[in-house]
């Protein structure tokens, strides 16, 4: 044991020493070369300043709280069947990592490295091959996950500059249901910006387990991408398995009819499916946070809604359900101003209970009034589109 | 002295259970299958062909307090052909008649599959055992559900016997040779392109330990049994260092008949679960039935490819 200080510390914190310290060809030497070079050259200037661009309040806040998760002195003991170590930093006041039971990381949004970043990517490639974690049981995968969270973050922070309001409505533990607006009519990018909202806003950030109609188990790479960034299927054994977890659920009851509407019919919240989210709601006593989401609708403004596309679509592929499909014509999203706003939750009239049919419409009525309403307000007040 | 009927005891899962219940010095077993036994043991064997007449008959002239009923599961590349459904469906058939006559029979144990939950698009991700029949590919399916049916059935009329339906995961194991644990050790895997599923086991040796636990715990009623944990085909293939070859649909089609030429046919049920995946609730396997598997679906999937090494975790 040299007992160097420099080898207590992980590959992608050295390279990242290395970066600064601009040693050239770093990024093709071992762990070793690195202490080694590291070591020669102790009191080396760095060549150019670190360039990092400064960082907005909330992302400042977002770092700070995933980096405040992990304790960087102490790594994770799990070894692989070949003896390989994890080398993870291990959770604050834990005695593993975030991917080997440190914390449940099925429900809390967690970065194992405790940042978000390419440099972190390494590390997690590394837990990706060497297949050191199970997954949930409906299939979120904890890396592939952070590693689609660091990519969205783009469009959060610096394409969308996604505003949030209200995010304190959101419950910090236990079950819950958010029930929000849906449009965009090309991709579901509402559904994306709504689990990060909760990931970069949230004190404690939790995963957000966004519920899919089938056409997201048909699709290829689709069926198991959308899965191992914590999707699940909207049906009712889905959700009683998250809820019975204790996991926090997105749904969008609008379904199909809300997202392929056209730009006229922009911002309209449609019938909100049979209400099945309330009784799910009862039976688990889980509250209610409506959101009203700003933006979704004129990413991929459809011009209008055709029912010859939807058919020629059912013709190439049978299992398609809509009867009606927008027409887009920008292939690439528009970098429209989003806005996510969270509303005080709704708590379980009856919890434990089956509500009466026509209560729960009553109350899927009301919800959906709610969300209408903010989103009128939300639209009056908007001054600009991007 | 107890004695014990095991039907289906020529697989490595039924000679297994055999050898663990005949070296207890209170039982008494009596095996039947319609091949010869792959594992040696000294109770009396008789090769009968499960259709026939004369399993009834054998049954009742053996007097069996208990009757472990294995043949519609785990049978290799028998599975979900004519002669296979004949004997789950007619065998089950003349077998469960014969339970009906019988005044010693007090417990049944029937080895089902996770097959019955069948696997698609518009399944729920997680079955329990109340799940709803959601429909899926495969006269094994429909042979199970055929089987579980009679057992509903006979259950009826003879409440005093005790029925367990085990619904078994995916076997794999060091010394399972299931179609599915053939597959997953080819060199090359043919994987569907774009399909990642869930896939979830029970360890060979956890499979027959829940077999022992049914027999000595008469708990009726259905339960999932498979080992807690589950992981993505990609992932299994990491951990047996096997090369995955993505194809799409056609080309995999092609290579599962290719692979059926050389004797390993994956019947369909498990085309649909390598396509959208399975895995079962297993919360009554260890509240009501008071099972718990020794080996996670990690370390089954370990034990299977060979790699013994325990993981250290923390």
């Amino acid at each position: 044991m040299t007992g160097s200080p420099l080898e207590r510390l992980t590959k992608a914190e050295l390279l990242e020493m290395a970066r600064q310290r601009g040693i050239r060809g770093r990024s093709r030497m071992t762990k070793a070369d690195l202490v080694t070079a590291l070591g020669a050259a102790p009191d080396a200037t760095p060549d150019t300043p670190p360039e990092e661009p400064e960082p907005s309040g909330r992302r400042a806040a977002l770092t700070g709280r995933l980096a405040a998760m992990v304790d960087p002195q102490r790594h994770c003991t799990w070894r692989s069947p070949d003896g390989d170590p994890c080398g993870l930093p291990v959770i604050r006041g834990a005695a593993s990592c975030g991917l080997h039971g440190g914390i449940d990381c099925f429900d809390v949004a967690t970065a194992v490295t405790g940042r978000l970043g390419f440099d972190a990517w390494p590390a997690l490639l590394r837990q990706l091959r060497m297949a050191s974690y199970d997954c949930d049981p409906i299939g979120l995968d904890p890396v592939v996950a952070e590693l689609v969270w660091h990519l969205l973050n783009f469009l959060y922070f610096d394409y969308f500059h996604v505003e949030v309001e209200g995010i304190e409505h959101v419950p910090l533990h236990g079950p819950a249901l958010l029930v929000a607006n849906h449009g965009g009519a090309a991709l579901p990018y509402d559904g994306a910006m709504l689990s990060l909202a909760v990931a970069n806003e949230a004190e404690r950030p939790r995963r957000v387990r966004v519920m899919g109609t089938e056409i997201f188990n048909m699709l290829p790479v689709v069926s198991h991408l959308f899965r191992k960034v914590g999707g699940a299927y909207a049906s009712r054994d889905d959700a009683s398995f998250l809820l019975a977890a204790g996991r926090l659920l997105a749904v969008f009851p609008e379904g199909d009819r809300g997202f392929q509407k056209p730009l006229s019919e922009a911002y309209q919240v449609q019938r909100f499916g049979r209400g099945g989210f309330i009784t799910m709601a009862e039976q688990h006593s889980a509250p209610v946070v409506p959101v009203a989401i700003l933006g979704s609708e004129e990413v991929h403004p459809a011009w209008w809604s055709s029912r010859t596309l939807a058919r020629l679509v059912r013709l190439i592929w049978p299992q398609q359900r809509v009867e009606t499909m927008g027409v887009v014509l920008n292939p690439i999203p528009l970098p429209v101003r989003w806005r996510i706003k969270f509303l005080p939750a709704v708590l379980p009239a009856h919890p434990g209970e089956h509500p009466d049919p026509l209560e729960m419409l009553e109350r899927t009525e009301q919800i959906r009034g709610t969300i209408q309403d903010t989103l009128d307000r939300m639209i009056a007040a908007r001054t600009t589109l991007f | 002295m107890r004695r014990i009927l095991v039907t289906g005891a020529g697989t490595w899962t039924g000679g297994r259970l055999v050898q663990h219940l005949e070296s207890r010095p209170d039982v008494q077993v009596r095996a039947v299958d319609e091949v010869e036994p792959r594992l040696t043991f000294t109770s009396p064997f008789r090769r009968v062909g499960l259709d026939r007449p004369e399993l009834a008959q054998h049954l009742l002239d053996s007097a069996p307090e208990t009757v472990v009923h294995l043949f519609g599961w785990d049978r290799g590349d028998a599975v979900g052909g004519t002669r296979a459904h004949e004997e789950l469906v007619v065998g089950a058939q003349a077998l469960f008649g014969a339970i009906g006559r019988s005044d010693t029979v007090r417990h049944v144990i029937v080895a089902s599959d996770v097959a019955v939950y069948g696997s698609g698009p518009r399944h729920p991700s997680i079955f329990t055992e109340t799940a709803t029949d959601h429909g899926g590919r495969g006269r094994y399916r429909r042979d199970l559900l055929d089987m579980e049916q009679f057992v509903a059935e006979i259950g009826e009329h003879r409440p005093a016997v005790t029925f367990t339906v085990l619904r078994f995961a995916g076997v794999f194991g060091r010394n399972v040779d299931s179609p599915l644990s053939r597959y997953l050790r080819l060199a090359t895997v043919p994987t569907l392109l774009g399909f990642d599923p869930r896939l979830q086991f029970i360890d060979d040796e956890d499979a027959v330990a829940a077999l022992i636990h049914a027999v000595d715990h008469p708990v009726p009623g259905t339960f999932n049994i498979a080992a807690p944990g589950q992981l993505y085909l990609s992932r299994i293939l990491r951990l047996g260092r096997r090369l995955p070859q993505p194809l799409p649909k056609r080309a995999f089609e092609a290579a599962v008949r290719g692979l059926a030429r050389h004797d390993l046919v994956l019947p369909s049920h498990l085309v649909d679960q390598l396509r959208h995946g399975i895995v079962v609730d297993i919360t009554r396997m260890e509240q009501d039935l008071g099972f718990v598997p020794q080996k996670t679906t990690r370390q089954a999937v370990l034990a299977g490819y060979g790699r013994t090494e325990a993981e250290a975790t923390p």
